[in-house]
């Protein structure tokens, strides 16, 4: 076996392994850490001397000794000991309820967005914290204490790996969902190493998205958000030229997007969007299957996307949607109806400083016949681009 | 995103916190430096504890910089400082926020008496997909 499919393995154990420790011993936040110390220890043993008969219960019994040699050393332990020995054996439930259990747990509402990407990449992925923090351009040390604080601020709110009770549910799913799309576009481009077992964040969030959809398949916004990923990933392949620079949607080279994606994503929104009620991914998702339907540029059904967007802008009103609307509407309507859409958002705080919306302008005054308003709409989203392939794009157009 | 948090000030003499150097500080009581070193130490520890601080570094004095030039015959060293500004970069903060909206609330409160907090985003090497 590969090292990359070494660690497969080991990651897809990581978060049952973990249930399994907080079940015996009850501290997730010393569990977590065995359970790291158990993976980094599966990286350093299993390519030398073969993967374990049983990758799980290797992995189970590693941690649990890390543990309990923690405990061992540490100045509380007769304390420790006598907790554990109270600590009643918590009988183990269905394992798609601890999964998600430990996923709600890493999102917890009292952790800051970017504690709950970490956590969920660590304690849910399996990743190292080198790998972690690699992906994110921070170094090693700032991405451990972004932990090992996260997970002293669940101590410290008492936060459970249980699901919670039926009404607050929606909510608490609602903002795994969201960590896993900033994972996902945040890791459009990252990856975790530079050796043959990198691991994309964009893949990385496909996988624990698809773990979420089989732990809630009737969760529609679920399906929506993996559809999404599923539709948006497929043009990973068309998007950049070997030299690193960007080919907008309209330019790419459609025989290089990944067909079984697309047939899944598809799938996935023909599935969910009669079942209702519509959310925003769905919504998104279903927008970006008809960009992939279109066998050209030229084929898009842009009337149909602009219907998807007003009722987008009908369920999340906001600035950005508005923005990609206005381009829908240009499409079917002319660049004259689009640019009005856009007048209002050049002085919306949110969105004046943003390049896209400049870019957005600058395209529709191209197409409006006005060269040299657009020449300085591109002028100013190069300033305010952060991205640099699309600081790039955007100076080769002045 | 990644942005930084730019400090420009000019104490004098150089020192750090460079509000007890400035002409601005010194003309604040006592009583008003220790409350605002409380509230900043309040956020710096809200910030580290939500994961969005990455790094930061206090700068010695401008004078003791060393600037190093590029001409065709190779590169040239003066010493120090860089250019004779009004305000000098005093240090920075590396952050790391989820909204360009939440990096301007954080960087808003690194302003102080003689000196001023500028907030610049990082750029970075990927793209979203648009």
């Amino acid at each position: 076996m590969t090292e990359g499919g070494l660690e497969d393995v080991w990651r897809e154990c990581a978060p049952h392994v973990l249930v399994a420790l907080v079940h015996r011993y009850g501290d997730f936040d010393a569990a977590e850490d065995a359970v790291q110390e158990a993976l980094l220890a599966a990286a350093r043993q299993w390519p030398a001397e073969g993967t374990p008969d049983n990758p799980r219960g290797w992995l189970i019994r590693v941690a649990s000794r890390r543990l309990v040699d923690q405990w061992r050393s540490d100045q509380a332990r007769a304390v420790r000991e006598e907790l554990v020995a109270r600590e009643p054996a918590v009988p183990a439930g269905p394992e798609g309820d601890d999964s998600l259990g430990l996923l709600l747990l890493c999102c917890h509402p009292a952790l800051a967005r970017p504690s709950q990407v970490a956590l969920t990449l660590r304690a849910v992925g399996g990743l190292s914290t080198a790998q972690i923090a690699r992906a994110f351009l921070v170094p090693e040390a700032t991405m451990a204490q972004r932990i090992s604080r996260a997970k002293a601020r669940l101590r410290q709110v008492g936060a459970r790996f249980t699901v919670p009770a039926a009404a607050e549910l929606p909510d608490r799913v609602a903002a795994v969902a969201q960590v896993l799309y900033l994972v996902f576009t945040e890791g459009h481009t990252a990856t975790t190493g530079t050796g043959l077992t990198d691991t994309s964040l964009a893949a990385e969030a496909i996988r624990l998205t698809r773990t979420l959809h089989r732990l809630l398949p009737r969760a529609g916004e679920v399906s929506g958000l993996l559809a999404l990923m599923l539709l948006t990933d497929a043009r990973r392949a068309a998007r950049t030229r070997p030299d690193g620079s960007l080919v907008p949607l309209a330019e790419q080279d459609r025989s290089r997007w990944d067909r079984a994606r697309i047939t899944e994503g598809i799938a996935l929104v023909e599935a969910t969007l009669p079942a209702g009620p519509v959310g925003p991914y769905q919504l998104q998702a279903a927008i970006a299957a008809v960009h992939a339907e279109a066998a050209t540029a030229a084929d898009t059904d842009w009337a149909q996307i602009e219907l998807l967007y007003r009722m987008l802008a009908d369920r999340a009103p906001g600035p950005v949607v508005t923005l990609n609307h206005a381009v829908a509407v240009a499409e079917v309507r002319g660049p004259a109806a689009g640019l009005e859409m856009l007048e209002p958002l050049l002085a919306d705080p949110a969105l004046r400083r943003h390049h896209r919306l400049h870019a957005v302008h600058a395209h529709l005054l191209e197409r409006a016949g006005q060269p040299d308003r657009a020449r300085a709409a591109f002028a100013t989203a190069a300033r305010l681009a952060t991205s640099i392939p699309e600081q790039r794009y955007l100076n080769s157009r002045l | 995103m990644k942005y930084v948090i730019l400090i420009h000030s000019n104490p004098d003499p150089w020192g750090h916190p460079t509000s007890m150097y400035t002409a601005e500080g010194r003309s604040i009581p006592q009583a008003e430096h220790d409350r605002m070193e409380k509230e900043f130490e309040a956020m710096l520890a809200e910030i580290s504890a939500s994961g969005e601080f990455v790094t930061a570094e206090a700068l010695a004095d401008p004078a003791s910089a060393t600037i190093y030039g590029w001409t065709p015959e190779g590169h040239v060293a003066t010493d120090g400082p860089y250019a004779e500004a009004k305000e000098q970069l005093a240090g920075f903060f590396l952050i790391d926020c989820a909204t360009r909206a939440r990096a301007e609330e954080i960087a808003a409160r690194f302003a102080g008496p003689g000196s001023t907090a500028e907030l610049r985003p990082a750029m970075w090497p990927g793209a979203d997909d648009q």
